[in-house]
């Protein structure tokens, strides 16, 4: 007579279990799936600048959007999949997006500071934007990084710029998700980079990858995750397409990269109002048009703390400020910045 | 009713989540402290010195075997670069030139476009014209009418006047027919009497004659 077991053990469901070894077998054969992007056109290159448009579906708005993306990493995060992407996502709700696309900078492109980028590619690339598609103005888009430098933009130039969004945005180096002592370092002196860049010139794309795994040297949970949802195809491929951005970081610019450590990170002269660029002061109180920062609540690379203080700095009178239950990642890969930035925008833009 | 399944995954996500968490933790905690960043700094001191040192070396050796090194590419490269600046430099003075090209052909457009609104309104005020030369030329052939009517009229007022003064010639010569005719009338009284006196005359001569 067989004898009942106390504790109750599920069966296995192999069904699942087979799916899932085969996916598994699968991604780790297969090449790393290739990134279709949504329609565009190339408007204007510079160097190894870019920049793209992506039309409208139904041109609802005449006000145009003008991404900005970090330099860290690569862009088609905004565009990684048909589902999930945020410029189809804008461009089906009626919008025309620009993408400034700023490419993997070269040995011979160390000198390119955050003044070159600023003053000979972002701005000359908003004047293209403007002129490419008539509109009388534009609204500007930063996400991480790229809210940064979309800010220090705004604040300088004359261009006509009806709205500014910046999306999980580092403003005050003051605090930040790394440990104090390594900003305390930073900042009164006991680490400089600059000799470090100096001899590299352009930082190749391994050691951008290297300083964000400092922030967590152990990376094995996504690896984890992806097994314990192999079975689930659409994860999987959602997986593989994020992998595949995470260990495609952008080289970075020597001087640009010397700036972000010792304006920013040092100094925090755009919190100051100290920054300089091309002999112009990047005050934040100069930024005067309609004003929307998003946070994420699950950042670990960007504090809210960083993100926070942009809300009083900048004198806009309509400013709003949201936070949002996603990751520094996920926001752009999920695709929920697209609605987000829709439903704050579509009544500050002007209809077609 | 659906039948539980065991996921044995479940539980190892679970805790390596917690396990990668602590360690990183961990790991960050030991490594924030002064010690530990002077001891990175030297170390990060140590390796851009060995590069250094490297690319030096590259530079020498690359110059005596007469090839080129990577910042001689860098420099064509930049080279490139300043070439595209130029470019869209002069991309951009075309657009201004287009632009000021632009704004005059709109000002010559409006321009031209009052000058076709101005020559309509000529056209109009031509055709106005004709047709009130047209009316005028009507009129005026109905003024020479009526002038020629009224000249007649005029002749004829001649001709009445003249009628009139025949005919008050004529009243004139009825007067006067009047007059011969009274005369006559007292002539012929006169002459009636005549014979009677000369009868008598007579008389009285012939009883003269015959003594």
């Amino acid at each position: 007579m067989a004898v009942e077991s106390p504790v109750k053990i599920p069966a296995l469901d192999y069904e699942k279990e087979m799916k899932r070894w085969n996916q598994v077998y699968k991604i780790l054969t297969e090449d790393a799936p290739k990134i279709e992007h949504s329609p565009r056109e190339m408007v204007w290159r510079k160097n190894k600048t870019t920049l793209w448009h992506y039309p409208a579906k139904e041109k609802k708005y005449s006000t145009p959007l003008f991404f900005v993306y970090s330099l860290l990493n690569k862009p088609y995060i905004l565009d990684i999949s048909p589902d999930t992407s945020v410029i189809a996502g804008l461009t089906k709700r009626g919008y025309d997006v620009y993408l400034l696309d700023w490419g993997n900078p070269g040995y011979e492109d160390d000198d390119i500071s955050f003044d070159s980028y600023i003053l000979d590619y972002l701005e000359k690339g908003v004047k293209r934007a403007l002129r490419h598609s008539g509109a009388e103005d534009i609204s500007v888009v930063g996400y991480c990084l790229g809210g940064t430098i979309a800010s220090i933009f705004a604040s300088i130039t004359d261009l006509p710029i009806k709205n500014l969004i910046v999306a999980t945005v580092p403003i005050d180096y003051s605090v930040g998700v790394a440990p104090e002592k390594w900003l305390e370092g930073l900042q009164n002196g006991t680490v400089s980079v600059d000799r470090w860049v100096d001899v590299y010139g352009t930082i190749p794309p391994a050691l951008v990858e290297a300083m964000f795994r400092t922030l967590a040297p152990i990376n094995v949970s996504p690896y984890v995750g992806l097994l314990s949802r192999a079975h689930d195809s659409r994860y999987v491929d959602k997986w593989r397409r994020m992998d595949k951005w995470l260990n495609d970081s952008a080289p970075f610019a020597g001087a640009a990269l010397k700036q972000m450590f010792n304006d920013l990170m040092k100094d925090n002269k755009l919190v100051k109002g100290e920054l300089v660029i091309g002999g112009r002061k990047a005050d934040l109180s100069n930024i005067k048009c309609s004003f929307f920062a998003v946070s994420s609540a699950n950042d670990g690379l960007i504090a809210e703390g960083q993100s926070l203080p942009v809300m009083e700095l900048v004198s806009s009178e309509d400013k709003t400020y949201k936070v949002v239950e996603a990751g520094h990642v996920s926001l752009a890969l999920s695709g929920l910045f697209a609605p987000i930035v829709d439903e704050w925008l579509s009544t500050r833009s002007d209809l077609a | 009713m659906a039948k539980e399944k065991y996921d044995p995954y479940k539980g190892f996500r679970e805790l390596t989540g917690m396990w990668e968490k602590q360690m990183n933790s961990l790991l960050l905690s030991w490594s924030d402290n002064t010690d530990y960043i002077k001891l990175s700094n030297v170390g990060l001191q140590t390796h851009t010195r060995y590069l250094e040192m490297i690319k030096r070396n590259q530079e020498i050796m690359a110059n005596f075997m007469n090839m080129p090194t990577k910042t001689d590419v860098k420099n064509v490269a930049k080279l490139t670069i300043q070439a595209e600046e130029k470019i869209d430099a002069l991309e951009e003075q075309i657009w201004n030139l287009q632009d000021s090209f632009a704004a005059i052909n709109k000002e010559n457009m409006e321009f031209f476009g009052e000058l076709v609104a101005l020559s309509k309104q000529m056209k109009e005020e031509l055709d106005n014209n004709v047709k009130e030369l047209r009316e005028a030329k009507k009129v005026k052939s109905d003024l020479q009418k009526l002038r020629k009517e009224l000249s007649d009229t005029n002749e004829l007022k001649a001709e009445l006047q003249e009628l009139r003064r025949e005919l008050t010639e004529a009243n004139g010569l009825k007067l006067e027919l009047q007059e011969l005719k009274q005369e006559l009338v007292q002539f012929k009284e006169v002459k009636n009497q005549e014979p009677v006196q000369e009868k008598k005359e007579f008389e009285l001569a012939g009883a003269g004659t015959s003594k």
